[in-house]
């Protein structure tokens, strides 16, 4: 028997299976695609966002260490940037790093805060103060593959109707998705959104359809205020490690010489204007070790906390857990200066003329063997007339001896790089500059070159009648011992502090930005998230 | 024609059921996945903002987060945008104070900017400065818990967020952490 072959149902189980492939393959075709998408963002896009960070903070910190050349290769700082448009600072060349090709550009620019704290770019006015940098970075990781958005971004913008039922739990998932990866990442497919919708700058100005670097990509950007770390800042006085004094009628306060000369009033006038800065006549100490005698009209500072004495007599707080480290004290870079080889010592009464009147980075320097004479330096003449005169003394050795001293007329700015000892009477060191009865310590500054290992240093301020002394010492490894009772208007950063004189100390804030530039320091890091 | 019938239905039954088995997997899948990306979308907002933030505070329940950041962009009704309009949308100067023996960097004379991140039901919501935006919103259930922790030089927040998949009951291997440094000096928080 033969069946008769039914041709009414030839291809039924090809359209069946037909049917089951297409269901199978929109599914895998739909799960493929959602995957991608998914990948890309969870995957690419995420890691492209974390390494354009990486890449700006890389770009902070190339500007970090092109800063930082102004201390160890001044000859080649700035080597190969170009000046910025603003006219304030430079631009460096784009960096391309890394396996993934980020790329990193920064703008650092020259700025100042006034007395107020105002933000100004350009260079400090005061040519003894040391300025401040704007460090802005923009960091560039490109989008590897198709420029394909995020699946959370395609599907829906806020106000627009989606498949999913408005107000249900998908809406609000896929709603959110959509707002959060925008928001959060920013993804340049095609141009630059930065530069056409803020400019290049960020101000609104010169906005402008730049191509992007790569294209897709995702570029973050760094803003970074950075520092000088100088030796005065903020501190009366400052011991590495023990701390005794002063005596205890003594007090140490504070004023600021910008706003004119020192009034012993204003410490106890809460009225005044100028309180304020009366009550910043610090204490630092980096032991645990102090001793307080007198009144300190400011905070005490300790690594560990053993403070005795005098304790309620400190106006501000007592913090015990602030440690920190006094680096060995190194001589710097003299290329750039102004050397002269005459004289060579001080052992009588002699007086410096310099010949012209230098600048603050390129002083008229002077290196002596000893001084145990009285040393007068006056400014230098142009045109008749004196001007404002930089000079710089090396002291291979001592500065010591009953009629050892250094007098500074007015518009004379002296730093005094000692190698040896100070022992010297407190009447014996005289700034004059701009005025005797209104000194500037910053005009009279000593640094003290730390001695090998082992070697001890001493500076030690002898009794004698009582005067204004106005200077500052910055000397890390010294043991100094202030033996009098002056009117002492400065700081002294030091190994350790000795004192039991009845002094009226004042610190003045206009040095919290002078003195030799030790380093660099971060002060404050936003990013501009636009 | 019975065995060929009972053959089809047994195909088509196992090929109906093998589909909605794959979808149910696959969106299953697919829904971790989307979950997953959430969960790195709130570490990031998260860690954006506490790395240039000046100050961080974690709540006891580890679910809401305070940070203040810098008023960076002026924005309308600003001081400065009151003055001048074109000002809004543009980045702000720096000012410097001296507080307790360093320097403090402001943006802007008014107080830092406040954002918040909480859970609100399903959502993560971040406020800033009392504009609420939601950043993540899940069926699934997000938790975020994050600590912050202050020594005595640095400060940081350590974040976990877990999620509870639908097709999986165990919550624990969803776990994502997170660690973000305060970049800047800290602020007294308000």
């Amino acid at each position: 028997m033969q069946t008769k072959k039914n041709t009414n149902e030839t291809g039924n189980v090809l359209l069946c299976v037909l049917g089951t492939i297409l269901i199978v393959s929109l599914i895998g075709a739909t799960v493929l695609r959602n995957s991608t998408t998914r990948l890309n963002a969870s995957s690419n896009q995420v890691r492209a966002w974390k390494e354009a960070l990486s890449a700006a903070e890389t770009g902070g910190d190339i500007g970090f260490a092109e800063l930082r050349k102004q201390l160890s290769d001044p000859a080649n700082q700035w080597a190969g940037w170009t000046p910025s448009g603003t006219g304030y600072g430079y631009v460096s060349p784009e960096t391309t790093f890394g396996n993934s090709n980020l790329r990193a550009r920064t703008g650092v620019e020259t700025c100042y805060f006034d007395v107020s704290g105002a933000f100004h770019l350009g260079s400090n006015p005061d040519p003894n103060a040391n300025n401040w940098y704007r460090v802005r970075s923009k960091g560039t990781a490109p989008l590897p593959n198709l420029k394909r958005t995020g699946m959370d971004d395609a599907l829906t913008n806020d106000g627009l109707q989606h498949f999913a039922a408005f107000g249900s739990m998908q809406m609000q998932d896929i709603t959110a998705r959509g707002k959060g990866n925008s928001l959060l990442r920013k993804i340049d497919f095609q141009y630059d959104h930065f530069v056409a919708t803020y400019g290049p700058n960020g101000d609104g100005l010169n906005k402008a359809l730049v191509t992007a670097s790569y294209a897709p990509s995702i570029s973050r950007r760094v803003e970074q205020i950075v520092m000088p770390v100088t030796p005065f800042f903020d501190a009366a006085i400052k011991s590495a490690t023990t701390f005794y004094g002063l005596g205890s009628a003594a007090w140490i306060d504070s004023y600021d010489s910008r706003n004119g000369p020192y009034d012993p009033t204003v410490k106890t006038n809460p009225n005044s204007l100028y309180y304020n800065d009366s009550r910043h006549g610090n204490v630092e100490i980096g032991s645990a070790t102090a001793t307080i005698m007198g009144t300190i009209y400011g905070d005490v500072a300790t690594d560990g906390g053993n403070v005795t004495k005098k304790t309620a007599n400190v106006t501000g707080t007592i913090d015990n857990n602030v440690p920190f480290t006094l680096l060995d004290y190194q001589m710097p870079d003299t290329s750039a200066w102004t050397y002269q080889s005459s004289p060579t010592n001080v052992t009588s009464t002699k007086t410096l003329a310099p010949p012209s009147a230098g600048t603050s980075n390129a002083p008229i320097y002077y290196v002596f063997t000893t001084i145990t004479g009285a040393l007068t330096v006056n400014p230098a003449v142009v045109g008749g007339n004196p001007v404002d005169t930089y000079v710089a003394i090396r002291v291979t050795g001592d500065i010591s001896g009953g009629n050892a001293g250094v007098t500074v007329n007015p518009k004379v700015h002296l730093k005094i790089y000692f190698e040896g000892n100070i022992s010297v009477k407190n009447n014996n060191l005289v700034n004059q500059n701009p005025s005797f009865a209104n000194p500037y310590a910053g005009n009279l500054q000593f640094y003290g070159i730390s001695p090998p290992a082992g070697t001890p240093q001493t500076v030690t301020l002898n009794p004698a009648t009582p005067q204004t002394l106005a200077a500052t010492f910055y000397a890390p490894s010294a043991d100094v011992h202030e033996n009098g009772n002056p009117d002492f208007i400065g700081t002294v950063v030091c190994k350790s502090f000795y004192s039991n004189g009845n002094i009226s100390w004042h610190y003045d804030r206009a040095l919290n930005d002078e003195g030799q530039l030790l380093d660099f320091r971060i002060a404050s890091y936003v990013e501009d998230t636009r | 024609m019975m065995v060929a019938m009972a053959t089809a239905s047994a195909i088509l039954g196992v090929t109906v059921t093998s589909s909605i088995a794959l979808q149910r997997s696959f969106n299953s899948t697919d829904n971790y996945l989307a979950t997953h990306t959430q969960q790195i979308r709130i570490v990031d907002f998260l860690a954006r903002d506490v790395r240039r933030g000046l100050s961080v505070v974690s709540s006891v329940d580890e679910q809401t987060v305070q940070i203040q950041i810098p008023k960076y962009i002026i924005q309308a009704g600003d001081p400065e945008a009151i003055l001048n309009p074109l000002l809004i949308g543009t980045p702000r100067s720096p000012s410097r104070a001296i507080v307790s023996r360093d320097y403090n960097i402001n943006y802007g004379a008014a107080a830092p900017s406040f954002v918040q991140y909480k859970v609100n039901g399903a959502s993560i919501e971040r406020w800033e400065d009392g504009v609420r935006t939601t950043i993540a919103s899940s069926t699934d259930n997000l938790l975020p818990q994050t600590i912050d922790t202050e020594l005595a030089n640095t400060e940081y927040t350590t974040t976990s967020i877990t999620f509870k998949p639908i097709s999986v009951a165990d919550r624990s291997g969803t776990i994502v952490y997170a660690t973000a440094y305060l970049r800047n000096r800290r602020r007294p928080p308000p």
